[in-house]
């Protein structure tokens, strides 16, 4: 059976928060436009227990995760569940069960709709003002006189139209800090320190199957501004080591690095990790790509015509310079 | 919390002492115990030829330098040593100041052009820097610097590669370096490869042979043809008496 649970949040809530705690415990959840947190409950029974058990569950989790003033709702669609929730005193659950929706949105006024306000207004005036008496007026002629925009409207409340629940997954941050008393004075010591925070993310990385592409260290410095460093991994790289070895080349560049107090390392970007075929008798294969980005750093610092792969053309040849051919290996 | 801020304070000083012998002695020094161990059995690169007998071999996170006056086979030696590192699909690195590598004869050596990459660095900090950067990743097993011929214009001298041993020492690769002269300031432990015979064939040279850290004898033909293992010197000589 459909079953759609719909979570009113205030405006000031820490929307963020809630978007992860409930994708945390729901398989599909999505936002409306209204600001609705809608939750597609259907094949969760099982698993989870009834809906309305898994709905006091969420309305306790978001709760507990920052939003007091919470109120939830069930019904057979995202629109009705979305009302309801709405309708809820704060920290309750209304659930409208199948057959009851026209019951429950009859006696609502017209601004429940998503309606234009001057539509309401000229309805208004014709006297329909509650939703019971717009469902009232034939299909048909409600298309022709105000529209496609009513007519939506129209079918939501029917429940002949169903939103669909587009899934929002929650932006996750993945970064850690490090804050020492002692400042940091040193590139190599700072490199040691990051080591193990670039582990931290590898592996938050690796659990998500992502691979960063780019990533963010800011620096703060004593007597000196922050430091922002950005850097882009090329090929994307959920290897810890191919995070050290992009800051080290970044930090190498840096002149003045001061005295260090805190240093935040996060991924900006990431994109899905690449699987990838090694040879099953050459392990050091796996490396290659890493052989390949030390080229594209020496090409960028050394400059065109210098980190090279060479190629025999004609082994026989009876010029030495015509038997090889040199191509760049970065272009 | 009193537990849990000993416990910050003493990861602090432990970090602190990590990177203070790091920063002394090189980056990945110190390495977990199974890591360590991991890495023991992969360590050595063979090259199926007299070399691998010889102390120290060449090896991961190892310096070895061949030392030899011109055409005594250095850098075919160099090429088998580059052949051995890439048969288990690694990466060569190979810094040619000098412009004098030969794709041929290397591949004709037994090294696998397409996992090669020659840096034709025109200074010394750019000889540092790409032997430093192939050093400091994970993608390479061998960084083979040669700083060519006495006769060529020189950029870098065997004396001027000393900031990479600290780097190498901690490395997944072994960096080779081929040089004409002895170093006066470095201390690297090194094979030196002496002519001791040259081989005529209808009066002109054919070839010569040479002796490899007093103990391993190859032969070279002329013009980069090939070049044969002998095997040791003490063997042989057992042999024919």
């Amino acid at each position: 059976m459909k079953s759609y649970l719909a979570i009113a949040v205030p405006e000031r809530a820490p929307r963020a928060r809630i978007l992860a705690t409930l994708a945390a415990m729901l398989p599909r959840v999505g936002v409306a436009d209204d600001g609705a947190f809608v939750c597609d409950l259907r094949g969760t029974e099982r698993l989870l227990g009834t809906p309305i058990r898994v709905a006091r569950n969420a309305v306790n989790a978001c709760a507990a995760s920052g939003s007091t003033r919470c109120s939830g709702g069930l019904g057979t669609t995202p629109f009705v569940a979305r009302v309801a929730a709405l309708r809820t005193a704060t920290g309750t659950v209304r659930e409208i069960a199948a057959g009851d929706e026209r019951a429950f949105l009859d006696p609502l006024p017209l601004d429940v709709l998503p309606l234009d306000p001057k539509v309401i207004e000229e309805l208004s005036l014709l006297g329909v003002r509650r939703i019971g008496e717009f469902l009232a007026l034939p299909r048909g002629s409600v298309s022709d006189r105000f529209g496609h925009a009513v007519a939506i409207a129209y079918a939501l409340a029917t429940g002949e139209r169903v939103e669909d629940v587009a899934i929002t997954t929650p932006r996750r941050r993945i970064r850690a800090k490090r804050i020492w008393d002692d400042p940091v004075d040193s590139r190599e010591r700072l490199i040691f320190a990051l080591r193990a925070a670039a582990d931290e993310l590898a592996e938050a990385l690796r659990h998500d199957g992502l691979a960063a592409l780019r990533i963010q260290l800011v620096l703060e410095r004593e007597e000196l501004l922050p430091l922002r460093l950005e850097r882009s991994l090329l090929p994307p790289s959920a290897e810890s080591a191919a995070i050290v070895r992009s800051l080290r080349w970044g930090l190498e560049e840096i002149t003045t690095l001061g005295l260090v107090t805190s240093a935040t390392l996060e991924i900006t970007a990431v994109e899905p990790a690449r699987g990838r075929q090694i040879g099953l008798f050459a392990p050091d294969g796996a490396h290659a790509e890493e052989a390949i980005a030390v080229a594209q750093f020496l090409r960028t610092k050394l400059g065109p015509a210098t980190v090279l792969q060479p190629r025999v053309v004609d082994a026989e040849a009876r010029l030495p310079e015509r038997a090889a051919e040199w191509e760049e290996v970065v272009r | 919390m009193g537990a849990a801020a000993a416990g910050t304070a003493g990861t602090t000083a432990l970090a602190d002492a990590i990177a203070s012998v790091e920063g002394r002695f090189g980056t990945h020094v110190l390495a977990h115990g199974d890591r360590a161990e991991r890495r023991a059995t992969e360590r050595h690169i063979q090259t199926d030829s007299s070399l691998d007998a010889l102390a120290p071999g060449l090896s991961s996170g190892a310096p070895i330098a061949f030392i030899g006056t011109g055409s005594t086979g250095k850098v075919a030696l160099a090429h088998r040593a580059a052949a051995g590192a890439q048969r288990d699909g690694g990466t060569v690195l190979w810094i040619d100041p000098t412009a004098t590598f030969d794709p041929l004869l290397a591949a004709r050596s037994g090294v696998d052009l397409s996992r090669l990459i020659v840096v034709r660095a025109k200074t010394r900090d750019a000889v540092l820097l790409a032997a430093g950067a192939a050093l400091r990743s994970d993608g390479f097993r061998l960084a083979v610097v040669d700083t060519g011929s006495p006769l060529a214009p020189c950029v870098a001298r065997i004396d001027d590669l000393a900031p990479l041993l600290p780097i190498v020492r901690s490395s997944p690769a072994a960096l080779l370096v081929i040089s004409d002269t002895r170093p006066m300031r470095l201390a690297i432990p090194t094979f030196t490869v002496a002519r001791v015979a040259w081989r005529a064939r209808f009066g002109r040279t054919a070839g010569w042979t040479s002796l490899v850290a007093e103990r391993a004898l190859f032969h070279f033909a002329a013009l980069g043809a090939e070049s044969h293992d002998l095997g040791m010197q003490s063997a042989l000589l057992e042999k024919t008496g």
